[in-house]
């Protein structure tokens, strides 16, 4: 089998690191395993991987450190490891520049997906700009970003000029997740930018619009207390 | 020797005081003495006897001890008492004089009447607080036997479990290794729910470190608890039914979304045939209304009306095989909804199966405080 890329894992507990190694491995990639922030930062340098997953909560430093130093020369993807009570920290490590990030426990098959989709970005984005007429297909939604409308099972969702926008934004970005705050800045403007209410009210309506049941959404999904990811696109 | 020089001075003020509070006591102490002073020489300008003006001193020395915390305050106002009651109310006025017959016992006796009374007070409040302690510790005993309880048993099976694979590997068929290690995998699980139902309670309980509620969209809440919750409930059928308008409640998210899934998981363990659990999201008033029901066997009518009540209702109850009643769940889910202000029902429905609810307070008096700021 073809490698399907290279992934190092910076994270001190043994038996996670172990399982995380061996489940890449069974799915084609090549793993790097390191335990401390020091060993990490030196090693990114003369590896390189495709995929890097950081565990926030390292030994030796703050894994925000690792993160920071990283960013400082490449922009490799970055999968931040964290506890389920740590939004904050999952926030500040995406305005810090970590790509996604995902919660302890995990399933292999949510990792595997996680690290697919951090993989595709650094592939599409280096060819980044979308082309007028381009689409976003996911199941039965369809973003046209050249007629500014979204289409639901062929149906035309009507949404409004900011719920275009919003949804336009969350599918360029497919798979990932965009905080609060980053979403208001980028349609509101910097001066909204504590005011959560006005993007809840947004998505609730995009969400009735757009969605069997708004409280079982498809196609755009909620992380608590962070932010907002759209489905991976078909 | 140093012990007791200690405990001296713990009794005259007591440590970790803060300027602030050091200021308040001095202040009622102050206060007090001006009235009680006041008080004297109203009765004295009516001609009242002196006695009247020791038993409002004393008066005086009680209400200083009792709302101030550390001896030395009311010492101060029983040396205050004395001195300035023998200066301006007693022959000679405004002169002090303890030689005169029968003044020397009399403010002796006085003066040990004050200082006793002002133990005496001090002593109840700090018995008072250490029945409150008592208490505290208490109920971590039960929250930690409860727990170890509830920890024991898994680790036993995955320990036997994983240990029955490695030792009989060739042994055993495939079909049987994926069975143990099912099992290990799901009482794994099972103990992680209740490491986070624990830390939920450490956070809520921590001293008086009240939550952080945020504006958070109720059916966004609810969403996630049912998606994590969908990936255990197996054949059970899980739906959700939010209203059409937008429901914002102020709260910390992680804990009510714990309180959902605990419910949840409460129904899914104990309504034994349920084949459908619904979560429904209404408004009452200015309250958001969620409400957890199954159609399963229904809760027994005799623990119904205090299913909330205790702090640790299942601990004692629990018996060898009592490890999936979720021995803290439900207490932790009521000690969360009256953090936010929220209040918690359950019943049994007519056409059968639990309903069990809880409401939490849309509008706060307080301003909501943003996490990330």
């Amino acid at each position: 089998m073809a490698v399907k890329g290279k992934v190092m894992i910076i994270e001190d507990d043994r038996a996670i690191c172990n399982f995380v190694r061996r489940v890449l491995e069974a799915n084609g990639y090549e793993a790097i395993e390191v335990n401390t922030g020091r060993e990490g930062i030196s090693l990114l340098a003369s590896h390189c991987p495709d995929v890097l997953i950081l565990d926030l909560g390292l030994p030796d430093m703050d894994g925000m450190d690792v993160l920071k130093a990283l960013r400082a020369w490449s922009l490799m993807p970055v999968i931040v490891v964290s506890a389920r009570t740590g939004e904050n920290d999952k926030v500040k490590a995406l305005d810090a520049g970590a790509d996604d990030y995902i919660t302890k426990p995990f399933g292999t098959s949510e990792l595997m997906a996680r690290i697919r989709t951090a993989i595709r970005h650094t592939r599409t984005t280096s060819h980044a700009g979308i082309a007028k007429d381009d689409k976003f297909t996911a199941r039965g939604l369809t973003i046209d970003y050249g007629k500014y409308r979204v289409y639901i099972d062929g149906r035309d969702a009507r949404l409004t000029q900011n719920e275009f926008k919003l949804v336009a934004l969350l599918g360029r970005y497919a798979g990932r997740v965009l905080t609060y705050d980053y979403l208001i800045r980028e349609i509101w403007g910097p001066n909204k930018s504590y005011d959560n209410q006005i993007l809840r009210v947004n998505m609730a309506n995009i969400r009735r619009k757009i969605e069997k049941n708004p409280a079982e959404p498809e196609y755009i999904v909620t992380e608590v207390g962070v932010g907002y990811r759209m489905i991976e696109g078909d | 020797m140093k012990g007791a020089l200690h405990e001296l001075r713990e009794l005259l003020i007591p440590r970790r005081q803060t300027r602030a509070q050091i200021l308040r006591n001095c202040l009622i102490t102050a206060v007090t003495i001006v009235v009680c002073t006041a008080l004297c020489a109203m009765l004295s300008g009516l001609g009242e006897s002196d006695n009247a003006v020791q038993m409002i001193y004393v008066l005086g020395v009680l209400v200083t001890a009792r709302l101030t915390d550390g001896f030395i305050y009311s010492l101060f106002a029983a040396v205050v008492s004395v001195v300035g009651g023998n200066f301006a109310f007693t022959y000679p006025y405004f002169e002090l004089n303890f030689t005169i017959t029968g003044y020397p016992l009399t403010f002796v006796t006085l003066f040990m009447v004050l200082v006793v009374v002002g133990m005496l007070t001090g002593q109840v409040k700090r018995q008072g607080r250490a029945q409150a302690e008592a208490e505290k510790e208490k109920m971590k005993a039960n929250l930690l036997r409860s727990v170890s309880h509830d920890l024991r048993t898994p680790l036993t099976a995955i320990i036997g479990s994983s240990t029955a694979v490695l030792e009989n590997y060739d042994a055993f068929s495939d079909d049987v290794k994926k069975d143990l290690i099912s099992h290990v995998r799901d009482d794994a699980q099972w103990l992680m729910r209740l490491v986070e139902n624990i830390l939920s309670i450490t956070r809520i309980s921590g001293g008086d470190v009240r939550i952080v509620k945020q504006e958070e969209a109720a059916e966004e809440v609810a969403a996630q608890a049912v998606k994590k919750f969908r990936t255990r409930a197996g054949d059970v059928k899980v739906s959700v039914h939010v209203p059409d308008e937008l429901l914002l409640v102020p709260m910390d998210a992680v804990l009510i979304e714990q309180v959902m899934l605990n419910l949840m998981d409460n129904a899914l363990q104990h309504a034994k045939s349920a084949t459908h659990i619904d979560l429904r999201i209404s408004r009452r008033g200015s309250d958001a209304v969620f409400c957890v029901e199954d159609d399963g066997a229904g809760i027994d009518e005799a623990i119904l009306p205090k299913l909330f009540e205790e702090m640790f209702p299942h601990a004692q109850e629990m018996s060898g095989d009592g490890r999936r009643n979720m021995g803290i769940g439900l207490s932790v889910c009521k000690s969360i909804v009256d953090a936010h202000g929220g209040t918690m029902r359950a019943c049994n429905r007519p056409q059968g199966g639990a309903s069990v609810s809880f409401t939490l307070p849309m509008k706060e008096e307080t301003q909501w405080q943003s996490k990330e700021k």
